[in-house]
This record gives C-alpha cells, sequence and structure tokens, in this order.
C-alpha cells in the first residue's frame, strides 16, 4: 500500500479545526506574555537598547551584585 | 576600574564593504531594469543580441535588486546593528569575510549566467544547482557567524530587531533548500524534482516567503533598530512590536498559494492562502503604526532630516503594499489582477518603496559615522529623496492603469456576447503609452540613485587618515545568573500572566530559534504536504503522457530564453479566459512538466493550448521576426534558433534524468537522439514542403516548434479518458 493512500484515506479533514486552536492558543499565549503588566520596566529598558552602543541595557550580574 | 570589564572594538570595514555593494549592485540592477522596461515600449532594444533580450535580462533584474541590492542592504544594516545591540564585535572576522566574498561571488555568477540563458525557470529561485550550492554554503556560514556573535553577547536581552533577523536566516535556509531540490542534467542544467501542481505550490510557498523573509522580515528589523537611531527616541511600543514579530512568522509561510488563484492548484489550498494572507493584514499595520508613531512629537526633525524623510515614506509604502498585498489575494480582486501589470505594480511598491527607500536613510545615516566624517551634502540628499518618491508614483500609477486596462479588457465582453477585444495585441498596444510613462518614473528613481552614489564618494573622500575604533567596555554575561526575584504572585493563574516562560525563552537564542523553526516548519507541512500526499488532489488523465525526446529539448529552449517570463501556460476556469483560449488547464495535464511553466504575467497570450493552433512555418516566421506577422506585437525577435543547430546527442541525458524523476519514457530511454532526429526530419520537410526555409531539420527551432506543436493537446487526444486515481 501506497503511502499516498494510506494518507487518503486516514480522514486529514479535522486537521483544520486542530490547527485553528493551536493557532488561537499560541495566540493568546503570545497576548499575555507580551502584555503581562509585570513586565512595563523589562520592555521600556529593551526599548532603549538601540539607543545606546556602549552600555548593555538588560542585567548583566547576578542580582545584588553592585557594579 | 571594574576588573570583570571586557574591551572589545565594533567591527565596521565589514560594514563599510557592504554598503558599496548594496550601492553598487543597486546601480546595476536598477539599470538592468530599466533596460528591460525600455525594451517592451520599444522591443528592438535588445539588439538582436540574445543575452540582451527580455526573458533573459528579467530574472538578472529581480535578482539583482532583491538578492544583490536588498541583500546587501540587509547584511550591512545587520552587521552594523547586531554588534552594537549585542555589545560585542562579530564572531569571527574571517567568516565575514567569507561571506562578504562569498556573496559577491555568487552575485557575478548569476550575473554571467542568467544572461546566457543557464536557468531552473522558478522566479527568484532561477540560479542552476552550482550556485545554489554556493547560496547555502555561504548562507550557513553567515548563520554560524551571527549565532555565534549572539553567543558572545554582553546583552542579556535579545533586541527585537535580531528576532527578526534570526527568522529570516533560518527561514531563507529552509525555503532555499526545498524549493531548489533537483537532479543535475549537466554542469548549468537540472530538473526540479517536483513536477506540475506540487512544483508550482513548492515555487510560490517559496516565492511568496521570499518576499517575506527576504524583503520584508529583514527590513523590519531595520526599521526597528534604525528609526529609534535616526529619530533618537525609542520605538512607539516594545510590546507591539513583539506582536507583531510573532503573528507576521506565524501567518506570512501560509500566503504562497494566493500566487495560485483559479490555477490547477486544489481549491482548497488556494482558499487557505486567501485568509492568511488577509490576516497579514492586522501585524503589518501593527508594524506600519508602530514605525510611524515613532516619530510622535519629533515631525519638527521630518522636515529637517532627509533620513527621517526617507523612513517615513518607505513604512508609508510598506503600509501600502501590505494593504494591497491582502486586496489582490481575495480571489476575486485576483482574477483581475492576476497575469497584468497590476502585480508589477504592487511588487515595485514594495520594492522601490519599501526596500528602496529604507536602504537609502538607512544609507545616510550610516555615511558620516562609518566614514567618520560629514554628509557631503543634505542638499542632495534631499533631491534624491524627492526624485525617488516622484519616480516611484510615476511608475506605479502608470503600471496600475496598465494592468487594469489590460485586465478590464481581457473580460470584456460586446453586447452580442462575444469578447470584444478578441486579439490579445490590442490589449498589448494599449499599453504603450503607460510603458513610456514608467520608464520616465524609473529613470527618475535611477536619477536619484546615481546621486546618492556621488554623494556617498565625496562623503568617502573626506574620510580620517586612519578610522577612530574606540575601545568599548563592559561585563561579560554572568553564568550564575538568575532571574529578578521578583515576589511570586499566589496563585497558578497570576504566576502564569507573569510570564517568566517567556522571558526566559527570550534570552535563550537557541529555544528561541527552534520555536521559530517549529512555527515556519508546522505551517509548511501542514500546507504542503496534502497536495503531495493525497492523490485526489492531482487526478491523472490517460491520454497525458511524456514528451518526445524532442519536445524535450524545445522546451528547455523555451526555458533558456525566458519565454515564462511572458508567456503563462495556465488558462483558468473563467468564462473570458476559456472562451479566449480554450478548455481550462487540469492538474493531470502537467504531471510531467519538470520544472512547471505556469508563468505568473501575460506580457502575450497564454500557450496552454497553443499546439495545433497555427502551422509549423508559421511558428519559424513568427520566431524569426514577430513584427512580420503582428505588426504592433512587442515581443523579442529570436532570429538565432534559425541558426544554431541542436544538440541532439545532449538530448538523452535530459531523457535519463526525467526518467530518474519517474517520467515514464520507454524506448526513448536508448535512443532519444535518433528518435528526436526523425522528428526533426519530418518538421523540417513541413516546413520546407509549406515554402519555408529548407535547412531547418537540425536547428533549435524545430524542437522549440515540436514543443509549443504539442502544448495542451494530449487533453484532447483520442484516448482521452480522465479518472481519479487511475495509474
Amino acid at each position: 500500500m501506497r503511502l499516498s493512500e494510506i494518507m487518503s484515506h486516514a480522514g486529514l479533514s479535522g486537521y483544520a479545526e486542530v490547527a485553528l486552536v493551536i493557532f488561537l492558543v499560541a495566540f493568546l499565549l503570545i497576548l499575555v506574555a507580551v502584555f503581562a503588566p509585570s513586565r512595563k520596566r523589562e520592555f521600556d529598558a529593551a526599548s532603549r537598547m538601540p539607543l545606546d552602543d556602549v552600555h548593555p541595557q538588560s542585567p548583566r550580574q547576578p542580582p545584588g551584585d553592585a557594579s | 576600574m571594574n576588573p570583570q570589564l571586557e574591551s572589545y572594538r565594533y567591527d565596521d570595514a565589514i560594514v563599510r564593504k557592504f554598503l558599496w555593494a548594496t550601492f553598487a549592485w543597486g546601480l546595476i540592477g536598477m539599470t538592468v531594469g530599466l533596460l528591460i522596461a525600455l525594451q517592451l515600449a520599444y522591443p528592438a532594444l535588445n539588439l538582436g543580441i540574445p543575452w540582451l533580450s527580455f526573458g533573459r535580462l528579467r530574472p538578472l533584474h529581480t535578482n539583482a535588486v532583491i538578492f544583490a541590492f536588498a541583500g546587501n542592504a540587509f547584511f550591512t544594516g545587520a552587521y552594523y546593528s547586531s554588534q552594537r545591540l549585542l555589545k560585542t564585535r562579530m564572531f569571527s572576522d574571517a567568516l565575514s569575510k567569507f561571506h562578504f566574498y562569498g556573496w559577491q561571488f555568487i552575485i557575478v555568477c548569476a550575473a554571467l549566467t542568467l544572461p546566457l540563458g543557464f536557468t531552473q525557470a522558478k522566479e527568484y529561485a532561477e540560479l542552476e544547482w552550482p550556485i545554489d550550492i554556493m547560496i547555502a554554503v555561504v548562507w550557513v556560514v553567515f548563520a554560524i557567524n551571527f549565532f555565534g556573535t549572539i553567543a558572545k553577547r554582553r546583552e542579556r536581552h535579545l533586541y527585537v530587531a535580531l528576532w527578526f533577523y534570526i527568522a529570516s536566516i533560518v527561514t531563507v535556509a529552509i525555503l532555499h533548500i526545498f524549493n531548489n531540490l533537483s537532479i543535475p542534467a549537466g554542469p548549468l542544467k537540472s530538473y526540479s524534482i517536483y513536477a506540475g501542481v506540487q512544483d508550482a505550490f513548492m515555487q510560490w510557498w517559496y516565492g511568496h516567503n521570499a518576499v517575506a523573509f527576504f524583503l520584508t522580515t529583514p527590513f523590519l528589523g531595520l526599521m526597528y533598530y534604525f528609526m529609534p537611531k535616526a529619530a533618537d527616541r525609542p520605538i512607539f511600543s516594545y510590546r507591539l512590536s513583539i506582536l507583531h514579530f510573532w503573528t507576521i512568522v506565524f501567518l506570512y509561510i501560509w500566503a504562497g498559494p494566493h500566487h495560485l488563484h483559479y490555477t490547477a492548484l486544489p481549491e482548497w489550498a488556494s482558499t487557505l492562502g486567501m485568509i492568511f494572507s488577509i490576516m497579514l493584514w492586522m501585524p503589518s499595520w501593527g508594524g506600519m503604526i508602530n514605525g510611524l508613531l515613532t516619530l510622535r512629537g519629533a515631525w519638527r526633525k521630518v522636515v529637517e532630516d532627509p533620513v527621517l524623510k526617507f523612513f517615513v515614506v518607505a513604512v508609508t509604502a510598506y503600509g501600502m503594499s501590505t494593504f494591497e498585498g491582502p486586496m489582490l489575494s481575495i480571489k476575486s480582486v485576483n482574477a483581475l489582477a492576476h497575469y497584468t501589470d497590476w502585480i508589477i505594480a504592487h511588487v515595485h511598491t514594495g520594492a522601490l518603496g519599501w526596500n528602496g527607500l529604507l536602504t537609502f536613510g538607512m544609507t545616510y545615516w550610516l555615511a558620516p559615522r562609518l566614514f567618520q566624517t560629514r554628509l557631503h551634502s543634505q542638499k542632495m540628499a534631499e533631491v534624491h529623496f524627492w526624485l525617488a518618491t516622484f519616480g516611484i508614483i510615476l511608475y506605479v500609477t502608470a503600471i496600475y492603469s496598465a494592468g487594469l486596462t489590460q485586465g478590464l479588457m481581457w473580460r470584456a465582453y460586446d453586447s452580442t456576447g462575444r469578447l470584444e477585444y478578441p486579439a490579445f495585441i490590442e490589449t498589448v498596444a494599449r499599453l504603450m503609452p503607460m510603458y513610456w510613462l514608467r520608464a520616465v518614473g524609473g529613470s527618475l528613481y535611477l536619477a536619484g540613485m546615481v546621486l546618492f552614489g556621488y554623494n556617498l564618494v565625496r562623503t568617502w573622500m573626506t574620510r580620517p587618515a586612519t578610522y577612530d575604533e574606540p575601545v568599548i567596555q563592559a561585563a561579560p554575561l554572568s553564568k550564575d545568573y538568575r532571574d529578578h526575584a521578583a515576589p511570586r504572585p499566589a496563585g497558578a493563574l497570576a504566576r502564569f500572566m507573569q510570564a517568566a516562560w517567556h522571558r526566559t525563552w527570550e534570552r535563550l537564542p537557541l529555544t528561541f530559534t527552534v520555536m521559530v523553526t517549529l512555527a515556519v516548519l508546522v505551517a509548511s507541512l501542514f500546507e504542503i504536504i496534502p497536495t503531495f500526499l493525497i492523490r485526489s488532489n492531482v487526478p491523472t488523465i490517460a491520454s497525458v503522457k511524456p514528451y518526445t525526446p524532442l519536445e524535450l529539448a524545445g522546451r528547455d529552449i523555451y526555458i533558456r530564453e525566458g519565454c515564462f517570463n511572458c508567456h503563462s501556460q495556465m488558462i483558468r476556469p473563467l468564462r473570458y479566459e476559456t472562451d479566449r483560449y480554450g478548455e481550462y488547464s487540469k492538474p493531470g495535464e502537467f504531471v510531467y512538466d519538470h520544472p512547471f511553466l505556469w508563468g505568473s504575467r501575460r506580457i502575450g497570450p497564454d500557450l496552454a493550448r497553443e499546439g495545433g493552433k497555427y502551422p509549423d512555418l508559421w511558428h519559424v516566421r513568427h520566431m524569426r521576426q514577430p513584427r512580420d506577422i503582428e505588426p504592433k506585437s512587442i515581443m523579442p525577435s529570436y532570429p538565432w534558433m534559425l541558426t544554431n543547430t541542436l544538440d541532439f546527442n545532449g538530448i538523452q541525458r535530459k531523457v535519463d534524468v526525467m526518467a530518474m524523476l519517474g517520467v515514464p519514457y520507454g524506448g526513448a530511454l536508448t535512443n532519444a537522439p535518433a528518435m528526436a532526429r526523425a522528428q526533426a526530419e519530418s518538421i523540417g520537410a513541413a516546413i520546407a514542403a509549406t515554402g519555408g526555409p529548407s535547412d531547418l531539420a537540425d536547428k533549435e527551432i524545430v524542437a522549440l516548434v515540436a514543443y509549443l506543436q504539442r502544448l495542451g493537446r494530449d487533453i484532447s487526444a483520442p484516448a482521452a479518458v480522465t479518472a481519479a486515481g487511475a495509474p
């Protein structure tokens, strides 16, 4: 039996709905990740990254290690 | 001084190299564009030279502008911005140089082989297999260098521009490899392993995503870096930029089939492509708004600074072409626009507006910094801006009207129910004023380009004797870094909403890259595999047989001359198409077409049912001088086909490779040259008998005539039995 015959009879038409659900979930996860209020400070720092060629903007030392 | 600090320098020499390459190839690519635009208005401009004819130069123009001009522009910006965003020098200077020289060598190879007629006949993937392998190698070197740089960075978070670069690098590699899979049939000749519908599907999955991941995402990365730089303020919304990134990566990869509406592609695929294209409206406009609003409160600067002027119009052009793209993907709009100049206008809004102007703005911003001097003339940059902007407006309005005019003429019926313009040439002749206007617009844009080069050279001439390379100090990333000890909220939902998980893999380039690759691959597999594996998608037609050896040789001449650049072989199931060209094309008719030759633009009429329409002698005379038969024709003349001797012995190899790809060749497997000679003798004799030249039996023209006379006839051959799933 050829692979193409197996695929033809596998009843893949339901995949569209599965894909829809997966995509929707992925999209919601990203929305949460992006709009979580706790991340405002971090994003503000990140958005300034192009403006400074010299000083890294995101934390580079373990917390509490002042430098 | 902190003993932990490390010292490094940015490598700007490589950026300067890419900058010059961008300008040089841009100038060449656009000049070739102007030349072929003029050839459409005045066909004799190819001077009767094979390598100056439209079909061979058009791929050179598109490849030069996409991969040489825009490609080098992306590398310029990426090498400049990545080092600074990652606070480190590039991973390896040697790899940077290999990338630079390798890429330029590939472009030189392309510029030599395309005019000589070596082509795979797939749009933007024309380059033959040895060059394809070089592209893969150089791209992998670039990837190693880029990811190596990320690995030794001193900035933990990856700025969003880098995400766009990562997605581009990964996806272009995947697209390039899968679309170019082919079996060599000579040092510069190969046949795609896919045939017909499947080849078309792969090609436009590639073709559309080449636009997405070579012309859009890299330049969005550049926008997210250089727009804030030039405006001296952060991007309007960093959150929106992340949303922009993920939605673009998720959606773009599905949109390809909208290039194949109403063709023999299964309808579910084309509907899928349309829906995802329409969804792309949202993220594209989100990105445009994000770019433009970065200038909020700084519009005063736009008045004074040519760099920002370029950026504003570039981002606006991005908005316009990403509005138009989804609109064109709607089937009913596409029925009118497909095969017309409307599509040409659309891509030029994108290429001249978005890619071109963004590149100019970026380069004017970079030049004084890279050459460590003042820009030679702000005024000249202003003039360049206006020349380019007016050039674009002239170009696209002319070509929009050309596209609409021709599309409407093709579908016009008179009051008696017959096609109002049954002669195709009428719909071409009407476009001539627009073609001249387009050439004027293109000339303005090119004039701006010359000014750009002059300004750059003069700026470069005032550079210091040695460039200052400041030493920068930064602490390395600490290995035992732990995330901020943010207060741990009670409740699972609240902890989830804190989104520490996303934050974590934003910092992990490897995980991040895997996620992007997954998004791209899953989409591709879901969309493409069913066409290959579900048999009802390509019903076979019993009467469709492989091309004879001579016809196969003729098909390769058709490919060499780039006929598919102006002639489609795909009749859509629309009344005005079947009335004009005959029975619509079926998927089963193309099962032996390695590669497919459906075409995407009808500068000349469709040829899917050309076979038997005219006598052999008509074709001979028409190829020698189209204007002997149709005075208003704008087709190039191909006199060399009547004098070039056909390489009969080389045909065996073509047949062998086709057989390797599964084409059932039977008797031709052992004596293809003899079979081809016999068929050529009989065609040559028929041409001589009807009053034509008597010395054509061993010339290329005979093979081409054999191929053209075969086109579209199998379906009405006596044994025509259509059966889904028949062996």
